[in-house]
């Protein structure tokens, strides 16, 4: 009898909530921004701190959170301080949701920075631009971060297909390779990478020789190393993360394989000459941001790597770089938004921006009303005495 | 005979007590947190609680160790979503989704008939290997790793698009599978089970059940209510990729199951309270505390397997032990 009266309490309640589910949503007139009180801006990040992608997701926010903090010192945005809510997803996208509806609804966030991995950004954008808020620069090589245009959402990373198309093709015809294939990691960043390596081989009159992938954590590239050895590849494109970068450029010195490679931005961190040492001497990579070191920094750059590590206490990394950088853009939006601050305002202020290029040698950041990419371009780099030197500026 | 009918009526009336304790729970998560945020919670609880009732099935009632659930989950959300984008409505797409991972279900169980323990669940671990490679190979129809947007779930006028009326088709769902569970459960088919279970050799000696019979239907059931699971959530989290339905997800399923409580039916609702819950109920009582370490990364993991563990040492039998 429970049983029955259980499903019809719950078949019931169902109802409600259907019907309740029919009646649109009543917005009330004259309610203020979600997120902005007179004292404060609330920001949510989604981010992994825990997951497969934890090594890039930390100083993402440690980077934004030192930005935000020194913006809270100099008095804020308009007097308004900066508060970022961090979440952890661990790389699932169920978690992501979650914290999603918490950071829209509990913290009442009024943008999201930085959200971090494609299955969670694919599941949460829809409830974040649904909710109105905004979705600012994350960390996915999905298109469907800029395209099509919404209002609501901006990228500023360049797209894996466009710089790799420009380096691919920089790199053959620079210096004169004639059988290029590509390494990749079998999800949507390896497929992104081989569309741009592709469209750069065509437009020289070349076609990928030979490509093979391996699935996401894999330790071990010995097979796919002798088969592109044995299609006598003399350029190797790498859509690697550090660890795979390093284990193939081993592998190749190993059995005697001298060939050039080249990484994606992905591959450009100071990890990969750190763990990798000799083995990865000559390695290029694609910089879509310089490498923070110590060494030769101009002025600025000098003071900000204190800055960080007198907070951190550790040494500062590219993705510490991009979250200070994604944090100054807001912090630049939100101050050309004036006082009044909405999410329209937002939106106008930073397709009008004209920000400099920044210590860091970032690229020049650009959006428009008609476009929400801020970026297009990458720099070529190689590793030489055990640290990234750029040899290119962005190639367009 | 009637002992086992009692046992099984007692514990899903414990279930069903399970389930209405949650209503307080949720009436307290609306008042605190926000309806939206409430009912996604529980809708994503309930939805995994249907996937946990068919690991109660397969691994508390039938006693096979299964590490291929995720798998038959995966199934599910790849068919719904593959007939959702082509417009066909969720009134044939779901049954679809149902069969396809039962028959995924039957096809993993095949193994049974030669294998058993350890070595069995070792070639689920394999079937489930084979569906995730398959996934990313077969790029014309899933996509493969750049993945599956989903609509949401619609059919005529009404479309499941808030958070309130995903909770009401899961609760639905929930129920249904519930009451089919109970009738599977007390019925033929779990004496067969639970006979296999207890001693493989003596229940087809001494009562004539057919070990590998009841073995595929304990995998048919269970592979049909993941892929419902799966179905659902395709559309809950409106994107889908291989990657997502790793070993990694397979194993929290079996989590699920055993932190609730494998024999029970109400053990699929605890589990999946835990595994959606925990991590959430932790994020806020970390915002809740003051000082710099409770930023730390890492640090919501690390409780969250404190937790765990604890759970597991003081109630090995699961949550829903009574």
């Amino acid at each position: 009898m429970s049983v029955r009266l259980l499903a019809l309490g719950l078949a019931l309640f169902a109802h409600a909530l259907l019907v309740g589910a029919t009646t649109p949503g009543v917005v009330t007139p004259g309610v203020s921004t979600p997120g902005v009180s007179e004292r404060e801006i609330v920001l949510g990040s989604i981010q992994d701190l825990s997951g497969p992608g934890a090594l890039l997701g930390t100083p993402v926010r440690d980077g934004m959170l030192l930005r935000f903090e020194e913006a809270n010192a100099a008095g804020g945005v308009h007097g308004r301080t900066l508060r970022l809510v961090v979440e952890d997803t661990g790389y699932d996208p169920k978690r992501g949701v979650l914290a999603t509806r918490k950071l829209i609804q509990r913290d009442q966030a009024f943008a999201f920075l930085a959200n971090f991995g494609t299955p969670v950004v694919m599941a949460t954008m829809p409830l974040i631009l649904d909710a109105g808020r905004l979705h600012l620069f994350p960390f996915s090589p999905h298109e469907s971060t800029y395209v099509p245009l919404h209002p609501l959402k901006f990228q500023l990373f360049a797209p894996y297909q466009d710089y790799m198309e420009r380096a691919t093709r920089h790199m053959v015809q620079s210096r004169g390779y004639k059988r290029t294939c590509l390494l990749y990691q079998d999800d949507d960043y390896g497929l992104e990478v081989m569309k741009g390596v592709e469209a750069g081989l065509v437009r020289i009159g070349q076609r990928l020789v030979e490509r093979t992938s391996y699935k996401r954590g894999a330790t071990e590239l010995s097979s796919q190393i002798a088969r592109l050895r044995a299609a006598n590849c003399d350029f190797v494109v790498l859509a690697t993360v550090v660890r795979e970068t390093i284990v193939a450029m081993s592998e190749a010195r190993k059995t005697g394989w001298v060939v050039d490679m080249l990484v994606t931005a992905s591959g450009y961190s100071a990890q990969t000459h750190e763990l990798g040492g000799v083995a990865v001497e000559g390695l290029f990579g694609v910089s879509v941001l310089p490498h923070p070191y110590a060494e030769g920094a101009n002025p600025a750059l000098a003071e900000w790597i204190v800055r960080y590590r007198a907070r951190y206490g550790v040494d500062p990394n590219v993705w510490s770089a991009m979250g200070y950088s994604i944090a100054d853009l807001f912090v630049q939006a939100a101050n050309a938004a004036g006082r009044e601050l909405t999410a329209a305002g937002f939106v106008s202020a930073l397709e009008q921006l004209d920000p400099p290029r920044d210590f860091f040698g970032s690229p020049a950041y650009r959006f428009s009303a008609t476009d929400h990419l801020g970026n297009r371009h990458g720099r070529l780099a190689q590793i030489r005495d055990g640290r990234w030197e750029i040899l290119t500026d962005y190639l367009k | 005979m009637s002992g086992v009918r009692e046992r099984v009526a007692t514990g899903l009336e414990a279930g069903l007590g399970a389930g209405l304790a949650v209503v307080p729970f949720l009436a307290l998560a609306v008042a605190v947190l926000g309806a939206d945020y409430a009912f996604g919670q529980a809708t994503l609880v309930l939805t995994y609680a249907i996937a946990g009732l068919g690991l109660v099935i397969i691994v508390g009632q039938a006693g096979q160790i299964t590490l291929g659930h995720g798998a038959l989950f995966a199934l599910g959300a790849y068919v719904e979503a593959l007939l959702a984008v082509r417009g066909v409505p969720p009134v044939l797409s779901i049954p679809a989704a149902v069969v396809v991972a039962a028959l995924g279900g039957m096809l993993a169980s095949l193994p049974a008939r030669r294998l058993g323990g350890l070595y069995f669940g070792m070639s689920t671990l394999a079937f489930a290997l084979i569906v995730e490679e398959g996934l990313v190979r077969w790029e014309s129809l899933t996509r493969g790793g750049a993945g599956l947007a989903v609509p949401a779930l619609a059919w005529g006028d009404f479309s499941a698009r808030t958070p309130g009326a995903q909770l009401a088709v899961s609760a639905i769902a929930l129920v249904l599978a519930l009451l089919a569970c109970r009738r599977w459960v007390s019925g033929r088919a779990g004496r067969a089970w639970r006979a296999v279970r207890e001693d493989e050799v003596a229940a087809a000696e001494a009562c004539g059940i057919d070990p590998a019979a009841a073995k595929l239907s304990a995998f048919v059931i269970g592979g049909g209510l993941a892929g419902l699971a799966g179905a659902l959530y395709a559309h809950w989290i409106g994107f889908i990729s291989p990657d997502q339905f790793g070993l990694m997800f397979s194993f929290e399923l079996l989590m699920l199951v055993f932190i609730g409580g494998a024999r029970r039916l109400s053990g699929a609702l605890w589990g999946a309270l835990v595994i959606v819950s925990l991590p959430q109920v932790i994020a806020l009582l970390r915002d809740a505390l003051p000082g710099e370490w409770t930023r730390s990364a890492g640090v919501e993991a690390m409780l969250f397997g404190a937790v765990i563990v604890a759970v597991v040492l003081l109630r090995p039998q699961g949550l829903a032990r009574r």
